[in-house]
């Protein structure tokens, strides 16, 4: 499909290890919130929960985040992001278009509807290489 | 029952909410820490000033009931909402306002953010 694998690089690797009663909710604001599977039980209920492989850095506008086989190209990174998602696993992920984020922890992505991730999903953040759509594997 | 010091924590630049008064009681003695890295300073300087017993709410969990104040580092969405729709006084070092899909449990009288060191004071 395209000839830039050699340039991609992987910032951030996790696989999904549970999935909050409220999450599909959110789905429908366009909001996925993230917490590493150590975050307090009380932030369960609203977060997708995973377990990261790699943590080496937060992401840019640019990058690709990959939520199971669907990936999409991040427009803005609010000012804490990358300490909330390498201290804490926390990443808010909204798909409101916005290439100027509207809060300090926001990951915005184009309009669309986000994935209802399951157990065993993988979320990654990859810099470079494939476009927005592609899947990444 | 002088056990425990009241602080008055006021908003910081650019916050919002409050001013909130913390009083750790013998039932509610956490000051719960739900923050990178660790105890942060606010949390700390809110322990040190009443006496109440600093929380790292991610090495380990506290029931809802036993947290005099939550201290969270939240960038606007997640756990802004989190503990006031709990009830549970919270205090936001960064200088977020209401706002995500929990914003209207997020009341002056529950939430104070923009809050470093210096906005913590004897009450």
């Amino acid at each position: 499909m395209n000839d830039t694998t050699a340039a991609t690089r992987v910032l951030y690797e996790s696989t999904v290890t549970g999935v909050g009663g409220q999450v599909e909710e959110f789905l429908g604001h366009g909001l996925l919130i993230f917490f590493g599977e150590d975050s307090p039980k009380e932030l369960h209920d609203i977060s997708v929960q995973h377990r990261p492989t790699v943590a080496e850095e937060g992401p840019r506008p640019g990058d690709t985040i990959v939520l199971g086989t669907h990936g999409m190209e991040i427009l803005a990174v609010g000012d804490v992001v990358a300490d909330n998602l390498l201290n804490l696993g926390h990443l808010d992920l909204k798909a409101d278009g916005l290439t100027e984020p509207k809060l300090p922890g926001d990951v915005c992505v184009h309009p669309q509807t986000l994935p209802l991730l399951q157990p065993g999903d993988a979320f990654r953040i990859v810099r470079g290489g494939t476009g927005t759509t592609e899947v990444v594997t | 029952m002088s056990e425990y010091k009241s602080v008055r924590v006021t908003q910081g630049r650019g916050g919002w909410g409050g001013p909130l008064t913390i009083t750790p009681t013998a039932d509610k003695p956490l000051i719960y820490s739900v923050t990178g890295g660790g105890i942060h300073p606010v949390a700390a300087k809110i322990a040190e000033l009443t006496g109440g017993e600093p929380f790292d709410g991610f090495k380990s969990s506290a029931p809802f009931d036993k947290i005099a104040v939550a201290v969270i580092d939240c960038g606007g969405t997640a756990r802004v909402g989190v503990y006031p729709m709990k009830k549970v006084l919270t205090v936001d070092v960064h200088a977020t306002s209401p706002a995500g899909p929990l914003a209207n449990f997020i009341t002056e009288e529950l939430f104070v953010s923009g809050v470093k060191p210096d906005n913590v004071e004897e009450a």
